[in-house]
């Protein structure tokens, strides 16, 4: 039995259609990576798969059924949107709420302690769990709220944009960690993500969302420049790099997903790439 | 006047009780206020239910029933309204607007002496009679109970809405489960410090616990205690001293910020300069 079936799946918001036609299955211990422009969808995706969000055809099986909210065996990262929400509330606080946060009464349970030390030493992040969340910096932040999903050691790891606004080193920690995680607790991951490279030494499938539409399958089968093109309706092209990074050219966001408000919330500059490609052809 | 001779009078023993039990139920609450920024709707609530104990005073009834009904119902709209949506200041700014001019509607209709209403926005801590203080301690102690019965869950939603989602919490029920003790606790509060001070022991006590300390559960407790210090030492100095209650209060409680900030202030640099 896959972890996660998505089948035909699609959701409607505002009757306006958001995507349709997934298809995919998540086994346990495979890496899938979430793409595709803003707007696409990704997050809606996270947010069907765990029962927030329903769907307008289709179905979405976890662990063989309906997804409900609640399930333990689910862990979720919503993106963060600024560490300031968090405050002066510690680490080993936040994940603590990871353990008993939805449970109603007074009783106090004697293995909380024990279990969320665990979650800290697992993800490495004892030596600043006592340190106010507003003082760590993002990848520090973000192996905190891994932390946090991580205390039930999920069979589903659901992550929300882990790497944005995070610089290359820490991108590449948080990286390290949901491989780690993968490792050590066998659960499948679903990571959404703008840029594919962070996360290709670890990435199984693939799943690309544009225009309404979701392709999946191997990095090879969906980041070529067929399926690109055709999910984007204008040519696309794929360098590869030196160091077997990909480059995609032919983006284009706005084309990609019109906005009706023309209010696009932008972390990365589509220049970069290009910068990359310069960087690598005169090093 | 000595303090054996003060506490024999019913009229202090009352007042002690009524803001014991005020106090302890602000404080817990606005802990959640300033966690969840809705300080802008623990200041509209107040002056909601300014205009509801207007309309109970122009209908003959006890003010306290038109609190109740107002800061209900508003606690009620907010909380729906505000659980997700980003706007949820400009849902509270036309709640607000929209019950401040039924008040003022209300007071013009009213052709009595504006005695009651005048109580209502100052508070009347020292005319607090023995049945006022057993529908404060009453309210308050269900708002209390309530707190702390939920306490997780409603920690959980409050600063990780999305994932506390996710888990089963509904941040739309703990919305408005917050927003009526919200309503509850303003209700008690403006008995005694007056719609105008309502922030002083809902705000205030809380603001300063936070500034103070990232524990949560360290946060709450302290929180409750400076609300129930600033309101015995102002209701002391109000008697020995003279003046209004809830000004002493109100002026107490902005001075435990003040030095709050002040303090973390100092920590931060002194702190900076260690790591340099």
């Amino acid at each position: 039995m896959s972890v996660l079936e998505v089948r035909d799946a699609a959701v409607t918001l505002d009757r306006r259609v958001i995507w349709q036609g997934a298809t995919f299955r998540l086994e346990r211990g495979a890496v899938a990576a979430v793409l595709g422009p803003n707007g696409a969808g990704k997050s809606t995706l996270l947010r069907a798969v765990v029962g927030l969000v329903p769907l307008s055809a289709g179905a979405v099986s976890v662990f063989g059924a309906p997804p409900h909210r609640g399930d333990p065996r689910v862990g979720y990262v919503a993106q963060s949107r600024a560490a300031d929400t968090l405050s002066t509330m510690t680490g080993r606080d936040y994940v603590g709420l990871g353990y008993d946060g939805p449970t109603v009464g007074w009783r106090r349970d004697r293995a909380r302690a024990d279990v969320v030390a665990r979650a800290l030493a697992l993800t490495g992040t004892t030596t600043f769990a006592d340190r106010p969340l507003r003082t760590l910096s993002g990848g520090q932040h973000q192996r905190i709220a891994i932390a946090h999903a991580t205390v039930f050691r999920p069979e589903l790891l659901l992550l929300d944009e882990p790497l944005a606004g995070l610089d290359l080193a820490a991108q590449a920690e948080v990286v390290d960690l949901i491989n780690l995680v993968r490792d050590q607790t066998g659960a499948a991951v679903l990571v959404v993500a703008h840029d594919l490279n962070p996360l290709a030494p670890i990435v199984d499938r693939v799943v690309w969302i544009a225009r309404g539409h979701v392709r999946c399958g191997s990095p090879d089968d969906v980041v070529n420049e067929a399926t690109l093109s055709e999910l984007y309706g204008h040519p696309i092209e794929i360098v590869h790099t030196a160091r077997g990074r990909r480059v995609i050219v032919g983006l284009d966001e706005e084309f990609a997903h019109p906005h009706p408000h023309g209010h696009v919330h932008e972390n990365e500059d589509p220049h970069a790439h290009l910068d990359e490609v310069y960087d690598e052809v005169t090093r | 006047m000595s303090l054996t001779t003060l506490l024999g009078f019913s009229f202090v023993q009352n007042a002690i009780y009524a803001v014991t039990a005020v106090s302890l139920a602000a404080g817990a609450v606005g802990y959640f206020v300033v966690l969840r920024r809705q300080a802008f709707a623990a200041h509209a609530i107040g002056h909601i239910g300014f205009a509801g104990a207007a309309g109970a005073v122009l209908l003959g009834l006890a003010p306290v029933a038109g609190l109740l009904v107002f800061c209900l119902g508003a606690g009620l709209v907010i909380g729906l309204a505000g659980a997700s949506l980003d706007d949820r200041d400009a849902v509270v700014g036309v709640t607000l607007t929209a019950a401040l001019g039924l008040g003022v509607l209300f007071i013009s209709l009213y052709s009595g002496y504006a005695n009651a209403t005048y109580s209502i926005l100052f508070g009347q801590i020292l005319g607090v009679t023995t049945g006022d203080v057993w529908l404060v301690a009453g309210l308050s102690a269900a708002v209390l109970l309530t707190v702390s019965l939920v306490y997780r869950p409603l920690l959980f939603v409050s600063v990780d809405a999305q994932s506390a989602a996710v888990r089963g919490v509904s941040p739309m029920a703990y919305s408005v489960l917050f927003m009526s003790l919200l309503a509850l606790t303003t209700v008690v509060a403006i008995q005694i410090v007056g719609v105008l001070l309502v922030f002083a022991l809902l705000v205030a006590p809380a603001a300063t616990a936070a500034a103070l300390t990232g524990r949560p559960a360290r946060a709450l407790v302290l929180a409750m205690a400076l609300a129930l210090a600033s309101s015995w030492i102002g209701l002391a100095l109000a008697i020995w001293i003279g003046g209004p209650t809830s000004f002493w209060i109100t002026a107490l409680a902005s001075l435990a910020y003040l030095g709050a900030r002040v303090r973390s202030r100092v920590g931060q640099v002194h702190g900076q300069r260690v790591a340099a």
